[in-house]
């Protein structure tokens, strides 16, 4: 049966990247009490801020704005750092257990001297969703270097879970160019893509971590009630063997 | 306002010029159109692509355009009957 597997296996890399499963879960990599602690510096911080619903720089909102993603990249990567500086950073909780489970290497990826961006918390409020789309720099982001890496997977880090929903959908269908012809104007790909695929759900359960293949079609399903679903995540492929970089 | 179409980029035709497979339509659009035309772009918001269409050529622009997902405004269309448009690229596949 195609669902996620909870227990790290040594060929669970390769059954990301070939599709054999569609997520790995790991579980608890931060406690509640570590998750809980983050959200509330986050939330204080979308306060003062004017309430937006994300943090970093995403390669995504700038495709063809390299030097203003680099710029944003840079100011958003010391916002993070001073985000996390009095608690456990998640960011790197995340790259230690990646880096342990496939026993390679993991830093956040360099373009000419500059960094990329670490990673983007997204904030998901009562009534919202993410239609369905996949990830895929190797196609669309052809003016960065990280276009050129093997293997890319998704990591996700679940910081806070909604009341109800906001579950992640994986549809057991892997994107290919024909499929250019059902993109949406703003974002993502039709609904008729995915109708009579098979689908598997993760909860966004606070403290796990979630790999994935992003080039499998997913969404994320509505949220409800007050408290919102507060995830972090990042990308990252392989240059070489056993060396990966990240980006978001 | 001018009309406005999204879809794939088929097939680079010359250093200003392609066809698309026309997917969508502005709901307002004041004429309709053909599932497959071309396109005469006059601007393009891709930095690869030079602005001075001498200094660009024919596998540049495919590296660049050659299936990705468009956005074109249309100002008319010419003696060729390809639709004169400003070509963007439009929303992004995923994050």
């Amino acid at each position: 049966m195609w669902a996620p597997q909870t227990l790290f296996k040594p060929d669970s890399y390769d059954d990301l990247i070939t599709g054999k499963i569609p997520a790995l879960i790991v579980p608890e990599i931060l406690s509640k009490t570590e998750c809980s602690s983050l959200c509330s510096k986050i939330s204080n911080i979308q306060t003062t801020n004017g309430n937006p619903k994300k943090f970093g720089t995403s390669l995504s909102s700038h495709i063809y704005e390299k030097s203003k993603y680099f710029s944003n990249a840079k100011r958003s990567n010391d916002s993070l750092k001073k985000l996390f500086a009095e608690n456990i950073s998640p960011l790197i909780a995340m790259r230690e257990t990646i880096s342990k489970i496939f026993q390679k290497q993991l830093t956040t990826a360099i373009e000419n001297g500059t960094s990329y961006s670490d990673a983007v918390i997204r904030i998901h409020d009562n009534d919202d969703s993410v239609h369905l789309h996949r990830d895929n720099s190797n196609f669309e982001m052809g003016d960065y270097n990280v276009s050129n890496l093997k293997n890319q997977l998704s990591a996700i880090l679940y910081l806070q879970s909604p009341e109800q929903g906001g579950e992640l959908t994986i549809f057991h269908k892997m994107w290919n160019k024909e499929d250019e012809c059902m993109r949406e104007p703003d974002f993502g790909y039709s609904s008729t893509l995915i109708e009579d695929v098979h689908k598997t759900k993760i909860l966004p359960i606070e403290g796990n971590m979630i790999l994935l293949n992003p080039k499998f079609y997913h969404q994320i399903e509505s949220v409800s009630g007050t408290k919102s679903r507060i995830s972090i995540g990042f990308f990252f492929g392989e240059s070489f063997k056993n060396y990966l970089f990240s980006w978001s | 306002m001018s009309d406005i179409i999204w879809g794939t980029v088929t097939k680079i035709i010359s250093t200003n010029s392609f066809e698309m497979n026309v997917s969508h339509q502005k709901d307002t659009n004041q004429d309709g159109y053909q599932d497959v035309e071309e396109i005469n772009f006059t601007e393009i918001d891709i930095p690869s692509i030079s602005v001075d269409e001498n200094s660009r050529n024919v596998s540049q622009i495919e590296e660049n355009l050659k299936d990705k997902f468009v956005k074109c405004e249309i100002s008319g269309r010419n003696s060729e009957n390809r639709l004169v448009c400003v070509v963007s690229h439009s929303g992004a596949g995923g994050y």
